[in-house]
């Protein structure tokens, strides 16, 4: 099987939503394919954001690579819009000093096309997301 | 700013009793304010509303000892609820303009705010005089911290 990241802006991504938004740290540094750029908050948790993936698709695995996330919450909703999410999981991350938090979740075949992220909690009084990936069986 | 002077204002006027008020102000850090009233020095609902502060002001009436000696039990109170990590903050003397009744001196709280690592103003809310500090040192903190956790970010990959 072959697997296409679609979570970039080159597969037609976008981010619908982020509550936070210092534009020299804007959350499309989260689907320019890069970890060195970065999308960061700027205030109290809960922070999140919404990824469009252009159109429902069946995904197989994904990865977040962030820092001094604690708790994150994955949601996904299968509509035309950004509504009706379901849970996909919540974990406490563990903290990675001085090194990005990667942490991959696999998911058999599921469906989506929209993926939320809610960073419930942190280490921190701010964190960043550098990628998402998600690995959609082409 | 323009924003904070109304909301600065109301935060001193209101009947600090009241559950909890929460402000934000916009630039490029959200500061959320959340105003303890005095009463609340020993209620359990501060557990719950002091997660995770990364800034604190302390306001003091500058004609009452007991009050200033109270700052000492506050910040004690917080510091036992961040396990003593360092948070940045202010220690505010308001009432300056009851200049017959003041009994806490300038240098008196100077001291305890620098052994502290807080930084220090005096404020009069009933005559406006100086108001915006306080709220000026904390944005200031929260923004440099916001900074240097950017350039951590930065330097990750
Ligand atoms: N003279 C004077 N009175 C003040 C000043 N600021 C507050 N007060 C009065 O002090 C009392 C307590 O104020 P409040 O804001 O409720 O205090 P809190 O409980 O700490 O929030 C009220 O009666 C206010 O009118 C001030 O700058 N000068």
């Amino acid at each position: 099987m072959k697997f296409t990241d679609y979570c970039l802006r080159s597969e037609g991504a976008e981010v619908v939503l982020a509550t936070s938004s210092d534009e020299k740290f804007p959350p499309e540094n989260i689907i320019d394919g890069r970890s060195d750029t970065f999308w960061a908050t700027t205030g109290m948790f809960p922070q999140e954001f919404i990824i469009s993936l252009n159109k429902c698709v069946t995904i197989n695995k994904l990865t977040i690579q962030c820092y001094l996330v604690q708790t994150l919450r994955i949601e996904k909703s299968m509509s035309k819009e950004p509504v009706d999410f379901e849970l996909c999981i919540q974990k406490e991350l563990q903290s990675t000093e001085g090194e990005l938090q990667i942490e991959e979740f696999s998911f058999p075949e599921m469906q989506a096309s929209y993926l939320r992220f809610i960073i419930l909690s942190a280490f921190d009084a701010f964190v960043s997301v550098h990628r998402v990936i998600a690995d959609v069986i082409a | 700013l323009v924003k904070w002077t109304s909301s600065c204002l109301l935060m001193f006027c209101n009947d600090g009793a009241h559950f909890q008020k929460n402000y934000t102000l916009v630039s490029h850090v959200e500061l959320f304010l959340f105003d303890s009233g005095g009463k609340e020095l020993f209620a359990e609902i501060l557990d719950r509303l002091w997660e995770q502060p990364n800034a604190l002001c302390i306001v003091y009436d500058v004609t009452s000892e007991e009050s200033f000696n109270n700052c000492t039990k506050w910040l004690e109170k917080l510091r036992a609820q961040t396990s003593g990590m360092h948070i940045p903050g202010v220690l505010v003397g308001n009432k300056t303009d009851l200049i017959d009744r003041r009994v806490v001196e300038r240098n008196q709280a100077q001291e305890w705010a620098e052994t502290n690592g807080l930084e220090y103003c005096e404020i009069s809310v009933k005559e406006m005089e100086n108001y915006e500090a306080p709220f000026r040192i904390l944005a200031n903190s929260f923004h440099q911290l916001y900074k240097e956790k950017v350039e951590t970010f930065r330097s990750l990959v």
